[in-house]
């Protein structure tokens, strides 16, 4: 029997879990990919992984793709229009291969700004304003129904930002802070409920080898209380950036931007679903220009030499750093004995001996 | 004139970069696109209804005996180049050959051997060559105005997004795969050869077990200064190349046509880009194109090769220079360890050195 299925393999977490099984010498995994593209961060494996072409949103090849497997991981994350449909995809598919356990990654980002405490077991806010929140809690929703039916055993994570080594997420705020563009929202003092990507897989592992049951929806993340001030300081110094002087943008009012306008117009279901059809037929070139115009001028420095003063503040960004309280993490630690393998500060400093590797790190700045 | 085109191969590759600018370039009068061949007859369709004149065909032989075409545009995998590159040499016709050239410089060194034998041209197609910041960044680098060089660093990777029809740049060496070094790497090879002169490898590490590289590292000596290069299928890299010297330091945009940089004593400067290149088959005073998207280089790219059969002028790229950028990839290989990944746990680094597929094989 094929121990574990990977559905979505090719994104960001999914090689890193494919990679972390592979070098623990695990046999029996098969990840699954939607197109041919996606074996580009897999072909590195080989022959010790058996990779499958399946479509998530179709269930008689997925269902062939998942035949004979143990467990069922759903790393999936589309264009927000598909989130509901590859979910009930794969849960059904799981019931007709038989599959004895699903665990589906959801996101922490369906509890908004965590204005209260809130457990795991929590409904997801209403009508959040970014599509794919909206899209991850109503999959939630549809599974929570589906507890008690059956078909496969549902684990669903629910992971806040998954940050470190190959996030792009963390790659956007480290540059922010090299070029001196980035910012603060109400000082830094928001909480970043964030998990360093390595206790990530480690957490779907562990979901995944759980013997006996253990159904549910869980939230996983780092267990240190880290602040947003604080996820800024800890790569800040080796960028020679002080935070103290980002400028602070206040938590009260959204600062409208022609660039928050457009990620609010591309927020609206209809434009969303248009815009994720249309992406791939527009031409690269007005592709680039569009990009070049949205992005401003590149730093071509490694490092800005002068703080911005008034950013350019993004939608996501501010709200992220708006959340009030740290999700617990406590049921997920008990029901699976699982104990955070990464401290922060160690994932910080291997998220720094990345970058380094990338150019972007410290040893880039002291080149400059 | 209208130069008779056959196209090999009709899937990604000719669908998205080859279609429109042959399009353009035959409603122009320059050629006429005479012949499509795919064993996927879909992929073969797909092209003809760009050209509906054209005939299609399942394989290279019979489509080059039945349309006798002036140029081959060898655009199949990349493990077929060679075999179709000689076909089409040995039936009379020029050819350009997508990159990679072939899989081994023993393959490119009979492909330039035919090119001679049967007195025809073979361009090895680099599109690069046709954006004009790449263009300036050379001319700036040979015009001494960074100083004596110390250094340059390549970096290009991203998330790999191109939507290939088949899973051949994937698989194993043996079985054709290109990775990221067969894939990524001639172009990186090139244009640094092209810009700061011929290049020797001094070290190479990729991230294959028993697969093909997503990731690799080399570092390179050309006759300017050193360097090193990082490519990736699925690693954000800063998609710059930057160049140090003792006068000042100079970056450009590999992934635009139009953005590089100086810095001298007074900071950073943008520099415009206005390079341009023949879109004609004019021998003087022709229309010149500056191009800013990948149709365009293509078709600048394209009519080069039109102007080397009909006015004697040299390809870009000839067959001999994509003979050494295959060599030095070889040498990469042939020296290949284990990448570095110091974020990686221990144990699991350990592992990855076990089974680097140069530690196993």
């Amino acid at each position: 029997m094929t121990d574990l299925a990977i559905i979505g393999a090719g994104g960001f977490v999914g090689t890193r879990l494919v990679e972390s099984l592979v070098l623990d010498g695990r046999p029996g995994i098969r990840p699954i990919v939607r197109s041919y593209r996606n074996l580009a961060g897999l072909c590195r494996f080989g022959s010790t992984i058996d990779v499958r072409l399946a479509d998530a949103e179709a269930v008689d090849s997925l269902a062939e793709a998942l035949a004979g497997v143990r467990t069922a991981v759903n790393l999936t994350n589309g264009a927000p229009a598909g989130i509901l449909r590859s979910t009930r995809t794969i849960f059904e598919a799981c019931r007709r291969a038989g599959v004895p356990r699903l665990v589906h990654l959801s996101s922490a980002v369906v509890f908004g700004d965590v204005e209260r405490p809130t457990g795991d077991d929590a409904a997801p806010v209403d009508k959040h304003w970014m599509p794919y929140a909206r899209a991850k809690a109503t999959s939630e929703v549809w599974l929570r129904s589906r507890l008690r039916e059956s078909g496969p055993e549902v684990i669903l994570l629910r992971p806040g930002i998954v940050w470190g080594v190959r996030s792009l997420h963390t790659l956007d705020i480290v540059k922010a802070l090299a070029a001196r563009r980035a910012y603060l929202v109400d000082d830094g003092r928001g909480i970043f409920n964030g998990i360093y990507v390595d206790n990530l897989v480690a957490c779907i592992r562990a979901a995944a080898d759980a013997r006996g049951q253990a159904p549910g929806f869980y939230n996983v993340g780092d267990r240190e209380r880290v602040t947003w001030r604080e996820f800024y300081d800890a790569f800040a110094g080796a960028l020679e950036c002080d935070t103290a002087r980002l400028p602070r943008v206040s938590g009260e009012k959204f600062p409208h931007s022609v660039r928050s306008s457009v990620d609010t117009i591309q927020s609206l279901p209809l434009v969303n679903e248009l815009y994720h059809r249309m992406k791939t037929h527009i031409p690269d070139g007005l592709k680039a220009s569009l990009k070049s115009r949205l992005e401003g001028g590149y730093e071509y420095g490694r490092v800005g030499g002068r703080y911005v003063e008034q950013p350019s503040v993004d939608r996501e960004l501010w709200h992220l750093q708006r959340v009030a309280h740290k999700l617990p993490i406590d049921k997920f630690a008990t029901t699976f004995r699982f104990s955070q393998p990464v401290s922060f500060h160690e994932g910080v400093q291997r998220t720094l001996a990345w970058l380094d590797t990338i150019g972007v790190g410290a040893a880039a700045v002291h080149a400059s | 004139m209208s130069l008779r085109i056959l196209v090999v191969g009709c899937g990604a590759v000719a669908q998205r970069l080859y279609g429109q600018p042959l399009q353009q370039l035959e409603k122009a009068g320059l050629l006429r696109v005479a012949g499509l061949v795919d064993p996927v007859a879909s992929h073969a369709a797909a092209m003809r209804s760009r050209f509906p004149s054209a005939t299609t065909h399942a394989d290279a032989a019979s489509a080059l005996a039945t349309t006798r075409p002036d140029v081959t545009m060898v655009l199949s995998s990349a493990h077929l180049h060679a075999e179709h590159t000689l076909l089409a040499l040995q039936a009379g016709s020029h050819v350009l050959c997508e990159k990679p050239m072939a899989q081994t410089s023993a393959e490119c060194g009979r492909m330039t051997a035919a090119a001679r034998a049967a007195n025809r041209i073979l361009a090895i197609a680099m599109i690069r060559r046709f954006f004009p910041a790449f263009a300036q960044f050379k001319a700036l680098i040979e015009s001494g105005r960074l100083g004596t060089l110390r250094a340059f660093e390549y970096r290009e990777g991203h998330k790999f997004e191109w939507d290939v029809t088949t899973p051949a740049a994937f698989r194993r060496r043996h079985e054709g795969g290109t990775g990221v070094l067969f894939d990524i790497g001639p172009h990186a090879l090139d244009h640094l050869a092209w810009t700061f002169g011929p290049l020797s490898v001094v070290d190479y590490a990729d991230d294959a077990l028993s697969g093909i590289e997503s990731n690799l590292t080399m570092r390179v000596r050309s006759t300017r200064c050193p360097g090193s290069i990082q490519l990736s299928w699925d690693n954000p890299l800063t998609n710059e190349l930057r160049v140090t010297g003792d006068r000042g330091e100079a970056v450009l945009r590999i992934d635009r046509f139009d953005q590089l940089a100086i810095r001298e004593s007074d900071g950073w400067a943008v520099i415009p880009v206005t390079a341009d290149f023949p879109a004609d088959l004019a021998a003087a005073g022709g229309r010149r194109l500056s191009p800013r998207s990948y149709v365009q280089a293509m078709s600048c790219q394209i009519v080069q090769v039109l102007r080397s059969i009909v006015l004697g002028e040299a390809p870009a790229v000839d067959g001999e220079s994509g003979r050494r950028t295959i060599a030095a990839l070889e040498a990469g290989l042939a020296s290949a360890v284990p990448l570095e990944m110091p974020w990686l746990p221990q144990r699991e680094r350990q592992a990855f050195a076990q089974l680097h597929w140069n530690h196993t094989r």
